[in-house]
């Protein structure tokens, strides 16, 4: 598709772009947006904290930026309670108190993002340089997001509307070391009295990761290293952003248009049916290059956003058009009774071993009012999927899904001191699953007759699921300290995936089975939080307790697949009693005026209650850590916002484990960040530098896709990060 | 005079609840942990004089062969199912140390495939697995790989694979 001397040239021509543009900026004052968001961000995040009963945390992207990692989970990791499961070193999933997949959604203006939640081998199709501000709900949002939300919510805000009267925008420069990625971003926004623009094109590209070790062990199957690679790892990115619009006193409407190309390759000693060995003539030639197995996904999303005043209303429409496009591509490898080698007729392309099409049209109506007390908003949303597969091989059968939800939610200031919530849900799904019949003729034998049949792997299934969620908090602010508390339930309506499977996993050699008896997932909630903040000092402490009567598993069987699965374990899923409790905590010490200390921890504990698991915990259950950072920011001259950051990370050992997975051990990483805004002439430069890892430990990562294959955590990684803000005309 | 004490009590009962929930917390935090799941894998053994195949056997077609190896599990065993395909493109190896000599990569005409799973009695902890297979007469010669996969009740697993040939 975009080959990759073409994505150096994008990469080069957006630079040279930049220079050009900033020759013509004239202005001293080249932070438009970024002031105002720098303002709205303080106000907006403390009054957050105060006057929501949910434990949300709120960051910036001058956060994204001091942290920056190769995907945006993973700059976001430091938050406690936020983890990832990382695919490589381009792409990662949320991972919010331990839930992840299709428990945790991801709304990027005001859209939920609909991509391929269910799989740990799909990356989240997020632009992180198009992210300004997110919100991160530490708790089941179902009563706002509806179905998915059980496990919390990643709410990636829009972007500030430029000021009136300006045209100009931003460069972004990434370099890493440990996969020598290249990256930037470019941005241009303008806006005259009312009408506005806002532009961006990300690039990126990058290698096969390094790792500290020659030798790793996938499964029982040794693989050697060449030069510390994980071979076939690299990938890149092309992402194209648009938002335009009316922006008036009591009328706005805004387009939004978005559109995220990746490519990645997959570890390619362990894809198929079992450890594989390649050519490494030909995998070790080139660290850059992406031979198979690897994945192209291209995310397209269309939105427009309309809100009006009428009276007392604040009235909002959201209309939303999202195409999500993933293929995997892989050498045929023939298992059951496929044919050894692949038919010339066949419908689809030789290496394509998946493909999932899924098209998602979504609509929604918000009403905001207030009336004595009460603040109150009412929705109502829908949501219509269509989902085709292709490839050579099976794992979840085609399906339409149709979801509409209609809420209430209550804010009542009672006083100054406290405030309730109130929230009522209601939902509807349905999905329609298709049949699915093999190409192939399978060798069935019955009473000693052997007989050759098409076997269908997928039935005609419909399934129609309803719910009905409340919650209730309260926040009490009497001064410096503030308290929170909330209950609630919160509901999930069964996948595909988890319905209808009947195929391999490539990635982990097993069999997956579906369980068309689910039921819709059920999560009750209580969600405490106490924030202190003193001059010299804060805390903040929020604990949480957890149970779901019937939680969605997939169960590792002591079966095998003789047929479609080669011989490998089969998993089913199953439903089980789930309780789960546990908390972040944040220390905050102002040692000196210019240098401060902080503890951020966060624990968790799950157990499955009933069920062939019992006694178990849950699959990708985040060991408990703790975080000490140290930040020095001096004042230097002609210097703003420097600062110098040490982060310790103690991580430790998760000894709870289900199968397949592996006991863990503890890790303890280093990390190192500094940087500065400077001013050169007329011209403003943001420039960050990150070493991570600094001692190159060699460490497992208990929540990443590649644990199960025992592959480490990247070794040391020097992040070079600049941005380049500049103004064409005030 | 009255306002500073209503302050004053306000933070009093601040800091009753945060003594209330932290200490709650700790509670809750060091109750659990002594959880007596199984966590281990079961155990393939080819060591024995009489198990077969082991890495580099050689098997003529046309013969029955009988698998046997020794399989054990400090709790229950499972099931555990025995796969043979061929390796003419050289795309598997084994987890055993040494390796064997291989013939040149080669297209599959009519490969062997054998695939089979037995269930093994329950709440066995020691299981010795026999089973008789007869390699057609008609298939492809040439480098095979013999899974040997093994499961416990809970649903760990053990893999064993074997480079073997074909004459």
């Amino acid at each position: 598709m975009i080959e990759n001397k073409s994505n150096s040239v994008l990469i080069f021509l957006l630079f040279c772009l930049a220079f050009v543009s900033k020759v013509h900026s004239q202005n001293t004052n080249s932070e438009a947006k970024e002031l105002e968001e720098v303002v709205i961000k303080d106000q907006s995040e403390k009054r957050l904290k105060k006057e929501e009963s949910l434990n949300i945390e709120t960051v910036n992207s001058s956060f994204i930026q001091r942290n920056l990692g190769g995907s945006l989970m993973q700059s976001l990791q430091r938050i406690p309670g936020v983890k990832t499961i990382s695919i490589g070193s381009g792409g990662s999933k949320p991972l919010i108190r331990g839930l992840s997949f299709n428990q945790v959604i991801v709304v990027e203006n005001g859209i939920k993002h609909e991509g391929q939640q269910w799989g740990a081998d799909h990356g989240l199709e997020i632009d992180q340089y198009a992210v300004n501000r997110v919100e991160i709900i530490k708790g089941p949002s179902s009563f706002i997001y509806g179905s998915d939300a059980i496990g919390g919510a990643v709410n990636i805000k829009p972007v500030p509307f430029p000021k009136k009267n300006t045209l100009g925008g931003a460069v972004d420069f990434t370099a890493k070391s440990n996969n020598e990625q290249i990256g930037g971003s470019l941005n241009l926004f303008g806006r005259n009295k009312n009408w506005f623009f806002d532009t961006r094109i990300t690039s990126q590209d990058y290698g096969d990761y390094r790792v500290p070790a020659d030798m790793v062990q996938v499964y029982n199957y040794n693989v050697p290293l060449y030069k510390n690679h994980l071979r076939n790892t690299a990938g890149r990115e092309l992402d194209l952003h648009l938002s335009t619009g009316f922006v008036g006193e009591k009328f706005q409407s805004v387009f939004y248009f978005s559109n995220i190309y990746t490519k990645s390759g997959f570890f390619a000693n362990a894809h198929g049916l079992e450890p594989r060995n390649v050519d490494i003539e030909l995998h070790d030639k080139s660290s850059r290059d992406i031979l198979m197995p690897f994945q192209e996904v291209t995310h397209t999303k269309i939105s427009n956003t309309t809100s009006f005043a009428v009276g007392n209303h604040e009235l909002q429409t959201q209309l939303g058009f999202q195409r999500n496009f993933r293929q995997e591509y892989s050498h045929y490898v023939n298992h059951g009774f496929m044919p050894p080698i692949y038919p010339a007729a066949m419908y689809a392309p030789h290496d394509l071993e998946r493909q999932y099409d899924k098209e998602v049209f979504s609509a929604a109506v918000k009403d905001e009012f207030s009336a004595g007390k009460h603040q109150f908003t009412i929705g109502l949303n829908g949501e219509q999927q269509q989902n085709e597969i292709n490839g050579w091989s099976f794992l979840i059968p085609a399906f339409k899904q149709l979801n509409a939800g209609l809420f209430a939610y209550d804010k009542i200031q009672l006083n100054d001191l406290w405030m309730l919530h109130g929230a009522l849900r209601m939902d509807y799904g349905r999905i329609e699953m298709e049949q699915y019949t093999d190409w192939f003729e399978s060798e069935i034998t019955e009473n000693g007759q052997t007989t050759k049949e098409y076997l269908k792997r997928s039935e005609d299934l419909t399934k129609t699921f309803k719910s009905f969620t409340w919650s209730a908090g309260v926040n009490y602010n009497p001064g410096k300290v503030s308290f929170k508390a909330n209950a609630g339930t919160s509901f999930r309506m069964p996948i595909a995936k988890e319905l209808a499977s009947n195929g391999v996993n490539y990635h982990y050699f097993r069999f997956e089975k579906g369980n068309p008896n689910l039921n819709a997932e059920r999560s009750y909630q209580l969600d405490l939080g106490i924030d202190w903040q003193e001059n010299k000092w804060s805390v903040q402490l929020s604990p949480f307790f957890n149970y779901f009567p019937n939680f969605i598993y997939l169960n590792p069987t002591a079966k095998h697949d003789i047929y479609y699965g080669a011989g490998n374990q089969v998993f089913e899923y199953q439903q089980s009693e789930v309780m789960r409790y546990g908390g972040e905590l944040q220390l905050r010490y102002q040692f000196l005026k210019n240098l401060s200390g902080e503890i951020l921890a966060e624990y968790l504990y799950s157990e499955q209650l009933s069920g062939s698991k019992k006694g178990y915990t849950l699959p990708f259950s985040p060991p408990a850590s703790v975080l000490f950072g140290l930040n020095y920011s001096p004042e230097i001259k002609n210097l703003r916002d420097t600062y110098f950051s040490l982060d310790y990370r103690f991580t430790a050992q998760q000894n709870r484990i289900v199968p397949p997975e592996k006991k863990t051990a503890s890790s303890q990483v280093f990390n190192l960040a500094l940087g500065t805004k400077l001013q050169a002439g007329k011209q403003d430069f943001a420039v960050s530098l990150q070493v991570q890892n600094v001692f190159n430990t060699r460490y497992l990562n208990h929540t990443s896709f590649y644990r199960l294959i025992e592959l480490p955590e990247a070794g040391r990684n020097i992040i070079l990060s600049v941005k380049v803000p500049f103004l064409i005309h005030q | 005079m009255k306002k500073v004490q209503i302050k004053w009590n306000r933070i009093k009962t601040a800091k009753t609840i945060v003594v209330l929930v932290l200490s709650s917390l700790v509670f809750t935090a060091c109750s659990s942990d002594n959880d007596a799941v199984d966590t281990e894998y079961p155990v393939i053994d080819i060591s024995a004089s009489n198990a077969f195949p082991v890495q580099c056997s050689q098997i003529t077609r046309g013969q029955k062969i009988t698998f046997r190896a020794q399989f054990s599990d400090n709790a229950a065993l499972g099931s555990y199912s025995l796969d043979i395909h061929h390796n003419f493109d050289h795309h598997t190896h084994s987890t055993e140390v040494s390796d064997c000599e291989t013939a040149p990569i080669k297209k599959p005409v009519n490969p062997y495939l054998y695939i089979n799973s037995v269930t093994i009695p329950v709440g066995l902890k020691n299981y010795e697995a026999v089973q008789e297979i007869t390699i057609p007469q008609d298939i492809d010669p040439g480098d095979y790989h013999f899974m040997i996969r093994l499961t416990d009740k809970e649903g760990w697993q053990t893999i064993k694979g074997l480079s073997i040939k074909i004459l």
